[in-house]
């Protein structure tokens, strides 16, 4: 009787291991027509104006499956979704949107202004990350195709700001879980199936004013492990892999069937002093610390693909980069600097950074520190406690990679420097003027040049360090055709297509 | 228990081979210690010294520095010296969380289990309520919020670690207790501080010595997780578990930042267990938890 | 016997209680809080504390742990501000894989750990019995995150026969059922091999051959059963553990179970589904701990459970 139990055990053990045998398809999880995206972020939610709605996941679902007033293309302009035409009032304090017409949801209910004006009320009310780009804004439906925001102050950048606005049907409540189920949407895609924070599969949605895309299925799969997203590319499993380090490309780009680009983007890596600490209160001694480090070699060496030496605090495809002088590598200088200013070697500078990502990058920073006497206590942080620590400035130098959206600095310069702010000690009167000033006029060039200005004093008061311009790597199947690289990370899948292959 | 003990005396009469062989892990655990411990003399380690220009070089390259016998890591550093100073600080973890765990487990257990009643069943209650969460998931919640430090990774282990000896020792001193010499003692009058000290302890002595080896292993396996899950230490400090999770995702390119300190890490675990099973057989024991 | 599984679910009950409360402890003590967190850096205080106070979290703490022990006895942990969802359905979405993972994984583990344990146990000290205690000394000394690793790259990257991660079909279980299945084999190979040898030695057995029964006859209808009792307990304990602790397995096969789910609701502070999650492992483990005890007696009808502590 117990030998039989024993047998059957393992007779179901073979039967188990033969069953997994007979699934077809082997490495190529898609068929032929559709695409599988190895996902190094979780879509959480579907919901682009709730508390994950401006989390990276969840936009990129939205630019699927919703559709925005205006959004960045792949260079960098503005390009109209839903708006075909949109223009300030002689100041800058009122933006008038001129919708597409014949635009319909996936129900096949037309979009109209009544709902773009619903959706911004629910994305204010929801008081998500990005509506803090808004506030005190308002937006009315001044006719069936004409939408007018009121912002409070001169805002030239709210085109831009908008990037990260999607519009969903009016009536939707705000935590109608149901409904972003199986949201209706007006974009390229609808959702075919949605496991949270692992799959979302998309389908053509035929109503797409754009014509329905060609693919027949996006299926996004988060796949937290670099080495499992790119194996899974490597095996076919997955069409797309973005993000990738500079070290594991050389392999990428030996393969035959992946085709590698990368494309600059709006993402910098930023390092702020803490000017309101003592020690660096003196901008002579922050200036010093970025000339004791060997920016360009670590670069060179640690991202010879996908890092450029930054020449300004904004990356170079963003309105309102200007260059600025180089900050030259000379460690004798610095020490002199920093011994002529009176630092106090024996007191450790706090480096805190918040992604293992990160990590390499940061320790090469330390160590050239080291090498001119400079103690720095290397603090890796949860996201969390990161945070939390960031706003309560309890740091001395912070490490972030900052992205920007909007491809405007207004979001980053304007937003991140100015007095109020608080967010790095740094408090200049004078850059407060030129920032409020750039983010309200309406000229562009003008912008532009004020923004220059500004980079000058920050980059000339060393505010922080600005090492480097990110570029992103993305690595795609050859089947995949019609696919471009985004600069913003979020690619679009709409004029995609699969050959037969 | 006595029958494991005679199947081994016999086999250990009849093939003298045998005996060399019981004591290898003797010899590789000496020689850990003694790399761990004079290593650090001999070879110059600087974790937080950067090499760019030596990066991810194989076994055996020439670096600025001299010849890389293990090669070197993403960031120039010597895989070697990485291995040597490791070795110190998973020992240093891992004896440190054992003792703590030790001391903890043993103290709760001898006086849960000597004294019985409604301490016995709080504390029995209390470990329950311990071990039903998954240790890993503990450790990981108090290793990943707080400020990494070596303390944290021994706080963290020991939060868990502790519950083995607990059991152990709680067993002995319940069978114990009964016994005619610690009833004479009792009826005696002795203070039972000192029955504790001189009649339950002593016996613990020798299951809690096989239990903390194995969870020696344990321990160590542990930090390498934690590490691995880039959590718990320092970037100043420097552990297999850390450069085994620096090499993560050059298993292709540079296999040797992974792999080396992999197998030392698994010699030092292998070389453990069979020690701890020669003392689990010795000593009988609790080898059933 | 109904007494004694009632005094056991009572008993099961407390522990519930004292894992919730632990847990409702333990987030609230790590620094770093969930609107912050939600909200992001851009947001002004006023924001933090309208979400602070609309997830509850202003109050005292102990109206918050009074909250929330009565709405666990309902079995309602509340929605999660972070997904948008109730806390508990998150956690049940992930309940199958882990579910899935742990009896592939314990399924391997007991097949394979019964049969070497067996062969190993009947001829103790022959080289069969040496190699697998070898064998699983080492099993169980491998880092499992190396291991998984190592399997992702000759299974799938070089010989490209299985997936490398995620789930779907049961060929992406392979891999980390396996992994996971490692030195769960190791433990159950040792324990039946030492139970099988003690038990080999019992007078019965003797009697058995003498009586002209084979060797493999002795084995399996007389000895197994017997030897089985203390490898049931420790399956069935390790089983529970399986639940939640397969973390780093997860994390190396991106395999959508419970643990990476709480590993990502402590790392956002999301205190429900943390909440959610232990309470559900917490009842897991207690169901297994105690069919486990049960399965004991049944096995061996002079083992009384309450003698069994």
């Amino acid at each position: 009787m117990r030998k039989s139990l024993l047998y059957g055990l393992a007779v179901a053990a073979v039967v188990l291991a033969g069953c997994s045998d007979a699934t077809t398809g082997g490495g190529s999880g898609s068929g032929s027509g559709s695409i599988t995206v190895a996902g190094t972020y979780p879509i959480e939610s579907l919901d682009p104006h709730g508390a994950q709605g401006g989390g990276t996941g969840t936009q990129l679902a939205a630019r699927e499956i919703y559709s925005r007033l205006v959004g960045p293309g792949t260079d960098g302009k503005l390009k109209g979704d839903l708006a075909t035409e949109w223009k300030p009032n002689a100041d800058a304090t009122e933006w008038t949107f001129t919708l597409r017409s014949g635009v319909r949801f996936s129900d096949g209910k037309p979009v109209t202004a009544n709902d773009v004006a619903a959706s911004f009320k629910r994305f204010m009310d929801l008081k998500g990350t990005n509506t803090a780009n808004f506030t005190g804004y308002t937006m009315t439906a001044t006719s069936d195709t004409q939408v007018v925001m009121k912002a409070t102050k001169s805002d030239a950048a709210v085109p831009g700001k908008l990037a990260t606005f999607y519009v969903i049907p009016a009536g939707v409540g705000p935590d109608d879980t149901a409904f972003f189920q199986k949201p209706v949407g007006s974009g390229p895609f609808t959702v075919d199936s949605f496991t949270p924070s692992q799959t979302l599969a998309l389908v053509p949605n035929a109503q797409y004013y754009g014509g329905a895309p060609k693919v027949s299925k996006v299926t996004i799969k988060k796949m937290p492990e670099l080495a499992a997203r790119l194996t899974a590319l490597r095996t076919g499993e997955a069409d797309v892999v973005w993000g990738i380090p500079d070290d594991q490309l050389g392999e990428l780009q030996g393969d035959s069937k992946l085709t590698v680009e990368t494309v600059p983007s709006t993402a910098v890596f930023t390092m702020w002093f803490n000017s309101s600490i003592p020690a660096l209160k003196d901008a002579k001694v922050r200036r010093a610390l970025w000339q004791a480090v060997d920016f360009d070699t670590i670069v060179k060496q640690l991202y010879p693909q996908t890092g450029s030496l930054s020449d300004a605090p904004v990356s170079p495809i963003t309105l309102g980069y200007v260059k600025q002088q180089p900050v030259g590598y000379d460690p004798d200088a610095a020490k002199a600097a920093l011994t002529a200013a009176g630092f106090d070697f024996s007191k450790k500078l706090r480096l805190q950074f918040a992604n293992a990502e990160f990590r390499q990058f940061n320790q090469a920073v330390v160590s050239d520190l080291q090498k001119i006497g400079v103690q720095v206590d290397l603090l890796e942080k949860e996201q969390a406690v990161f945070t939390k620590d960031l706003l309560a400035l309890n740091w001395d130098i912070n490490f972030q990679q900052l992205s920007n959206p909007t491809f405007d600095a207004a979001n980053t310069l304007g937003r991140l420097y100015p007095c109020a702010a608080k967010r790095n000690g740094y408090c200049n009167p004078e850059l407060d003027q030129l920032l409020s000033k750039a983010g309200s006029s309406p000229d562009e060039a003008e912008r532009t040049k004020l923004y220059g200005e500004a980079s000058q004093i920050i980059w000339q008061d060393a505010v922080g360090m600005f090492p480097m311009a990110v570029k992103y790597a993305y690595a795609w199947n050859n089947r995949l055709q019609g696919f471009s690289p985004d600069p913003n990370g979020l690619p679009d899948f709409a004029t995609a297509q699969v050959n037969g292959s | 228990m006595t029958a494991a003990l005679e199947l081994q005396t016999v086999t250990v009469a009849r093939t003298h081979p045998r005996r060399w062989l019981g004591r290898v892990p003797y010899f590789v655990l000496g020689l850990y210690a003694l790399v761990g411990g004079l290593g650090p003399l001999f070879v110059d380690y600087d974790p937080v010294h950067t090499s760019l220009q030596d990066r991810l070089r194989s076994p055996g390259s020439e670096v600025s520095t001299g010849t890389a016998w293990l090669g070197t890591d993403a960031l120039g550093r010597d895989v070697l010296a990485q291995i040597v100073y490791g070795a110190r600080t998973s020992v240093v973890i891992g004896v440190c969380t054992v003792l703590v765990a030790c001391v903890v487990g043993v103290a709760v257990g001898t006086v849960a289990g000597y004294f019985r009643g409604w301490l016995d069943t709080i504390l029995a209650r209390g470990i329950d309520i311990l071990l039903a969460f998954p240790a890993i998931l503990l450790t990981i919640v108090i290793a990943g919020a707080f400020e990494r430090s070596v303390l944290l990774v021994v706080t963290a282990l020991s939060a868990t670690a502790w519950i083995s000896f607990a059991r152990v020792t709680r067993g002995i001193a319940l069978s114990l207790r009964e016994r005619a010499w610690v009833d004479a003692a009792r009826v005696l009058g002795v203070p039972r501080r000192a029955i504790l000290g001189r009649h339950i302890l002593p016996f613990t002595i020798g299951p809690v010595v096989a239990l903390a080896t194995l969870e020696f292993a344990l321990v160590v396996l542990a930090e390498a997780g934690l590490s691995f899950l880039g959590i718990g230490l320092p970037n100043s400090a420097v552990s297999w578990g850390q450069t085994i999770a620096n090499g993560k995702q050059y298993l292709e390119s540079a296999w040797w930042i992974s792999a080396l300190p992999g197998i030392a890490l698994s010699v030092l675990i292998v070389n453990i267990g069979i020690l701890g099973d020669q003392l689990t057989a010795r000593y009988g024991r609790g080898h059933l938890n | 016997m109904i007494r004694v599984v009632v005094k056991r679910l009572l008993i099961g009950v407390l522990v519930m209680w004292g894992a919730a409360s632990l847990i409702f402890l333990i987030v609230r003590v790590v620094p770093g809080d969930p609107a912050t967190i939600l909200l992001g850096p851009d947001a002004d205080q006023q924001q933090i504390d309208e979400l602070t106070a609309r997830l509850g979290l202003d109050d005292p703490k102990i109206v918050q742990y009074g909250r929330y022990l009565a709405d666990a006895a309902r079995f309602d942990f509340g929605d999660s501000y972070r997904l948008g969802r109730p806390a508990m359905d998150a956690v049940l979405e992930r309940l199958p894989a882990s579910v899935e993972l742990m009896l592939t994984a314990t399924l391997i583990a007991v097949v394979l750990g019964i049969s070497l344990g067996l062969l190993a146990g009947a001829r103790p000290g022959r080289l069969l019995d040496r190699v697998v205690s070898g064998g699983t000394i080492a099993l169980q000394s491998f880092p499992t995150f190396w291991v998984g690793i190592m399997l992702i790259l000759v299974f799938a990257l070089t010989l490209g026969v299985l997936p490398s991660a995620g789930s779907g079909t049961p060929r992406h279980l392979v891999l980390p059922a396996v992994t996971l299945a490692l030195p769960f084999t190791a433990i159950v190979a040792r324990l039946t091999r030492t139970s099988v040898a003690e038990t080999m030695r019992e007078p019965y057995i003797q009697t058995a051959r003498s009586k002209g029964l084979t060797e493999p006859q002795v084995l399996t209808g007389h000895a197994l059963r017997n030897s089985l009792i203390p490898v049931v307990t420790i399956v069935g304990l390790h089983m529970g553990g399986l639940i939640g602790g397969a973390v780093i397995v997860e994390n190396v096969f991106a395999w959508p179970g419970l643990g990476s789910l709480i590993v990502d609701a402590v790392a956002s502070r999301d205190y429900e589904v943390v909440q959610a999650a232990t309470f559900l492992i917490a009842g897991v483990v207690m169901v297994f701990n105690l069919l486990a005890d049960l399965l004991y007696t049944q096995l061996d009808p002079r083992i009384k459970l309450d003698g069994v502590s």
